[in-house]
């Protein structure tokens, strides 16, 4: 059976103090996290934050990708040199879909760090990203379901929640989280979600692109045209549609520049360099 | 010692002896270096003749030197290649008044259904979590002459959604969709048979009666005692004269359901199935292929393994690994299908392959336009070994209803308490 891929976030599965070592043929692996998703395998989608080789030979990468709880970590190995080039390539930051299996380091007992490790990955867009938060959302809603009903069954057995109509993996993985898991902060999850939700809803912070190149053109521009009283801001526009950039870009990237404290108006409409 | 003693009583739980002379020839055995489990089935031979029957209910799976007595219930022929050979092997179910078992034969022991058996030196193995007889070169089967009764159990209520290949004494509820009639030659005797699909609120699923019902297309009815078997990669319900058919007075309304892809996954597969996910893989085959003008076949460097070399016709298609969350399947999508989802025509990818001298270019375009891409798909399983795999009929990109998605969320927030 190909493992399915839980939409997990970081928050959960980073608290994840328990693995799985099954019994099967291939004996597969899962990392138990504290609402009892059974991880072999994950597909993450969120902001790219972070790409740094490891490794002697610069093969390997480490990124990390941000959700709206935490980090998720993800590793791109050697022995799968396309992830680990898309990785390289791709800018920082930028919205990435990861599909990975569950990575465990267990440096010394009763510590574990979990992570993933990439099988694939690629740029994607916001909405993909947006939907992403509303599945790992419902996920989690439902094993919070499953973890309250389990409870208020004192323990059910896998057996139980399964005729509640939960999938087997939750229904397995709520019921053996309930027995190493103790004290599992239901409220502070839910919270969690609610924070998710309203992250895609109202304040999230929108992903700007990495505008370098363009801050540098527009600075040239401003450097050439200011004089005493500063350069006048349709003109700055038009030049550097002239010499090709979009306006919309241009305005963008001024905008920036203004926040960033790289220029100032000394008075409106005007624009000069610090 | 302790384990001699142990063994001479799993020798006396299935042969007939006196236990002095059991302990007496074990300890023979093992006195020469023989080891245990060898000197065990050494005796066992020895005393085999007088096998102590066992009930079906008592057989765990991977026990050896079996015997027991159960009548055939059901039983198929189907051919399996074995080590390069086609062979022909039998599976059906045999029941006494204790359980229902499945098994396998491994060669033609001449057995009908309805037939009760006694069997010697059969052996079990684990199969879907029950223990499952198999009936070798090695075992010996013959007709008793006479019956017994069956284990009777109130049969269990399915969804068509449900219905797991194994299962037995099911009851379910369906409307037939469609059907038809045909003759199949069984020990010498003409039968009628009837195929076709019924359906519930549930799914669709694809069903077999060894027995003349008067059915009707339309009909809806109630089956109690029917049992389900894989065909084709699907789950299918069979019926027969140990079932009750009854026509029941009420209509079933089927509306499109998206089954989740774990149920898909269980049942090992489904007719007219709707799924949704992820595509989260594209597999190397994906893209552009050329097949031969004459049959059809997929060529390889421009060869058919049947007609040679030939001017190969190009064709597009795309095998996906489609994920849930819950369960993940693969998804072959033909050239119109391919085309609808990556919004480009076969022959615009042509040239671009031709300009980069390269096929595998358009294996690279299609993961890039793909990957992460949510897909709604309605198709039928096709038989596979490894995962199961949907064979696409129509597909779809999901166009996300992000605001109905987040008041659905919200919502659930809310049902917490």
């Amino acid at each position: 059976m190909r493992e399915p891929a839980w939409r997990i976030f970081a928050a959960e599965y980073n608290e994840s103090n328990h693995v799985i070592e099954s019994t099967g043929e291939k004996k597969p692996r899962y990392v138990l996290t504290p609402l009892g998703a059974k991880v072999n395998r994950l597909f993450i989608v969120g902001v790219l934050t972070d790409v740094e080789e490891i490794g002697a030979e610069g093969i390997r990468r480490r990124a990390r990708v941000s959700d709206p709880t935490g980090m998720h970590v993800v590793y791109a190995e050697a022995f799968e040199p396309e992830v680990a080039s898309i990785l390289a390539d791709m800018d920082v930051p930028s919205y990435i879909a990861v599909v990975g299996k569950a990575r465990i380091y267990e440096p010394e007992e009763n510590v574990l760090y979990v992570s993933a490790r990439a099988e694939m990955a690629k740029e994607v867009d916001e909405k993909t990203r947006d939907h992403w938060i509303m599945e790992a959302c419902r996920g989690t809603l439902m094993r919070i379901n499953a973890m309250k009903d389990a409870m208020s069954m004192n323990a059910a057995t896998s057996k139980q929640l399964r005729e509640l109509g939960y999938p087997p993996m939750v229904a397995e993985g709520v019921s053996e989280a309930l027995k190493v898991y103790k004290d599992v902060d239901l409220e502070g999850y839910e919270m969690m979600v609610r924070d998710a939700i309203s992250f895609i809803t109202t304040g999230k912070k929108e992903l700007r692109k990495d505008y370098a190149e363009e801050e540098e053109k527009v600075l040239e521009i401003i450097a050439e045209m200011q004089k005493e009283e500063g350069a006048i801001w349709d003109e700055v526009i038009q030049e550097a549609e002239r010499r090709g950039m979009e306006r919309k870009v241009v305005e963008e990237v001024m905008v920036i520049l203004l926040e960033k404290g790289q220029i100032y108006e000394p008075q409106l409409g005007k624009i000069k360099m610090v | 010692m302790e384990e001699i003693e142990k063994a001479v009583e799993e020798i006396l739980a299935s042969v007939k002896a006196d236990k002095d002379k059991v302990m007496e020839d074990l300890k023979k055995f093992v006195d020469y270096g023989v080891p245990l489990e060898q000197a065990k089935e050494a005796v066992m031979s020895k005393y085999g003749e007088v096998m102590k029957e066992k009930k079906l209910k008592d057989i765990e799976a991977g026990e050896r030197n079996i015997c027991t007595v159960g009548k055939i219930i059901a039983i198929d022929e189907r051919e399996v290649e074995v080590r390069g050979e086609r062979r022909k092997i039998y599976r059906g179910l045999l029941g006494d008044d204790t359980a229902i078992l499945s098994f396998t034969a491994w060669k033609d022991f001449g057995l009908n259904k309805g037939d009760v058996i006694r069997i010697e030196n059969a052996s079990s193995s684990e199969w879907e979590g029950q223990p499952r007889l198999s009936l070798s070169e090695w075992s010996t089967v013959e007709k008793v002459d006479y019956d017994i009764e069956l284990i009777k159990r109130a049969p269990q209520k399915y969804n068509l959604i449900d219905l797991k290949p194994g299962l037995s004494n099911v009851e379910v509820r369906g409307k037939i969709l469609s059907m038809e009639e045909r003759e199949v030659n069984i020990g010498g005797e003409a039968r009628k048979v009837f195929s076709g699909i019924m359906a519930d609120e549930t799914a669709k699923v694809r069903f077999t009666a060894w027995k003349d019902f008067g059915l009707k297309e339309g009909d809806v009815i109630r089956i109690k005692n029917a049992y389900v078997r894989k065909w084709r990669g699907a789950p299918q319900i069979i019926f027969d004269e140990n079932s009750t058919v009854e026509k029941v007075d009420e209509d079933i309304v089927m509306e499109e359901r998206v089954v989740p892809l774990y149920k898909v996954v269980e049942a090992g597969g489904g007719v007219d199935l709707t799924i949704e996910g992820t595509i989260l893989d594209v597999r190397r085959d994906a893209g552009i292929i050329f097949r031969c003008p004459h049959c059809n076949r997929k060529l390889r460097d421009g060869v058919c393994e049947e007609h040679g070399e030939v001017e190969g016709i190009p064709d597009l298609r795309i095998r996906a690994l489609v994920d849930d969350g819950t369960g993940a399947v693969e998804v072959i999508f033909n050239r119109e299908l391919s085309e609808k989802l990556l919004g480009k025509k076969m022959e615009e990818y042509m040239d671009v392959a031709k300009e980069a001298m390269d096929y595998s270019i358009v294996h690279d375009e299609i993961v890039d336009k793909l990957f992460a891409t949510v897909v709604k798909i309605k198709g039928d399983s096709l038989p596979s070994d490894f995962i199961v795999t949907i064979f696409a009929r129509d597909a779809e990109v999901v166009s996300i209803d992000r605001e109905g998605e987040l008041e659905e969320i919200k919502m659930q927030l809310e049902g917490l308490q």
